[in-house]
């Protein structure tokens, strides 16, 4: 299929992007508890902590999302202004404000998505490594965990842009079906990932949750998730129903690691 | 399948604990705590909570209790937790504002003008001795009661047990009692696969207790809410 193609999965990846990016300082900033301090990241950084170099990555990555969104789309709005009969006059100023004057930006283009590239990657890696790099949660401690990260970060990307591109006008089946088939390997990828982890460290982390019911439930769910996903991914036409639960499975990899992982004591008596 | 797959990939015992080596020539404060002087009176909690303002809820330190059984025999468990205060704390380098410190006595604390309250060291402690304080919203954590220890006065916990089971001292004097208890290899240390060089050790600690156990607390249930547990900011 030819890149062109790939616009209008490119445009809904990319508004994804946009939302999440958005929500995401709003959302780690709340999550402090001190978040007047949040400067302190900047003014008294200690580099050995991978969070640290989380605070330069994550403005890194939105700086350079910002500046692809805004070259990628400007054509886009300037278009839209005039192809729109008669557009609300706020959103009209808004979208007049945002194209620029709506001229390509090539240059800015390539920067921004390099800028964007390198720094999601990085943050990829920071949050990956600092939950990895905890050896006080065998749960975590696990080799990995970086990488079932980044493929479950992904199956909800793509299963996202499925949802927007069912619900949005200009569905186009067969891309749709690219796009399913694309989950269906992510979550294989992942399955097999799970399956065939067999380190003392993954022994651990089995052991440290293996006498509570709670966990079992929770691993039986997010199997169940994890393999009605892929079933329904094997039907590339209902790759947008696969896109539900692949969104949902993204969330709950991240809730049983990061929060399920915290309701186990490590020492002492539950 | 979970436990049978962990038992046989992994495990480990309860390795006794080497003397630290001295962090500098001044004191190096240790705490040996007696499980079998434990009585369970919690006075050191309550002694704790009010010499530190301990919020309700959480603990710096804390008698965890449970019932054990063996061979048909059943008796309380009485371990008294607190922090460590590591030779190698796990706590310091995970801080990103690097407001966990360790002073030159050893004793690990949190600079509450610095702390951002992420709560990532709370997660990185393998001992669970830290918490996010919620009235003041910061880490805190036992601190050896640093501001009686630098008056010439033991620690809240060690002055009011009642059994004596806490003994606090200097591990670099070769005449005080942790130097000699440590240096015989009488006590052990919790999860000494961790290898953070904990400072406090326990005497009289069987192997199976030196980690997570897997018992029915008799004090108190993890279920109950906590508002000093929290998740880390990412």
């Amino acid at each position: 299929m030819a890149l062109v193609e790939w616009l209008r999965i490119a445009r809904l990846g990319l508004v994804v992007a946009l939302v999440a990016g958005v929500a995401a300082p709003v959302a780690l900033l709340a999550d402090l508890y001190q978040p007047g301090r949040f400067w302190c990241f900047y003014a008294h950084p200690n580099l050995h902590s991978w969070m640290a170099w989380g605070a330069f990555f994550i403005p890194g990555y939105l700086g350079g999302l910002m500046l692809y969104a805004g070259a990628a789309l400007r054509p886009a709005l300037r278009s839209a202004l005039f192809r729109a009969a008669a557009p609300h006059p706020l959103l009209g100023c808004a979208w007049r404000l945002l194209a620029l004057g709506g001229a390509p930006a090539p240059l800015l283009l390539r920067l921004g998505a390099l800028a964007a590239t390198v720094f999601a990657l990085l943050a990829l890696l920071y949050t990956g490594m600092e939950v990895m790099g905890v050896r006080a949660r065998p749960l975590w401690n696990t080799p990995l965990l970086p990488v079932q990260f980044a493929i479950t970060a992904q199956a909800g990307a793509v299963g996202a842009v499925l949802v927007l591109d069912r619900v949005l006008r200009g569905h186009e089946p067969a891309l749709a079906e690219k796009l399913t088939r694309m989950l269906a390997w992510l979550i294989s990828a992942e399955l097999v990932l799970g399956l065939m982890q067999r380190t003392p460290a993954h022994a651990a982390a089995l052991a440290a949750v293996a006498h509570s019911e709670t966990w079992r439930m929770t691993g039986t769910w997010a199997s169940t998730a994890a393999l009605a996903t892929a079933a329904l991914a094997l039907q590339p036409r209902l790759g947008w129903l696969a896109g539900l639960p692949a969104l949902h499975a993204a969330w709950m990899f991240r809730w049983s690691v990061s929060i399920g992982g915290q309701t186990s004591p490590s020492c002492g008596v539950a | 399948m979970f436990s049978g797959i962990a038992a046989a990939l992994g495990g480990s015992v309860g390795q006794p604990q080497a003397v630290p080596a001295p962090l500098t020539t001044g004191p190096r404060w240790a705490i040996v705590v007696d499980v079998a002087r434990c009585i369970g009176c919690q006075a050191c909690t309550v002694s704790c909570i009010m010499e530190n303002a301990v919020p309700a809820d959480s603990f710096r330190t804390i008698v965890s209790t449970c019932e054990v059984q063996q061979g048909g025999h059943t008796a309380m468990l009485m371990l008294p937790r607190l922090c460590n205060h590591c030779a190698d704390p796990p706590c310091i380098p995970v801080c990103p504002v690097g407001a966990t410190y360790q002073q030159a006595d050893g004793i690990v604390v949190v600079n509450a003008d610095a702390c951002v309250g992420c709560a990532y060291c709370v997660q990185a402690c393998p001992y669970n001795a830290r918490f996010i304080n919620h009235e003041t919203r910061k880490a805190d954590k036992c601190t050896f009661c640093t501001h009686r220890v630098k008056a010439g006065l033991l620690s809240a916990c060690v002055e009011s047990c009642v059994g004596g089971a806490r003994i606090f001292g200097d591990l670099n004097d070769p005449a005080s009692v942790v130097h000699k208890l440590m240096a015989e290899h009488a006590t052990k240390v919790p999860r000494p696969e961790m290898n953070t060089g904990p400072n406090v050790c326990y005497r009289g600690l069987d192997d199976a207790f030196l980690g997570k156990v897997e018992a029915e607390p008799t004090l108190w249930h993890s279920s109950l809410p906590n508002p000093g547990h929290a998740e880390p900011h990412a």
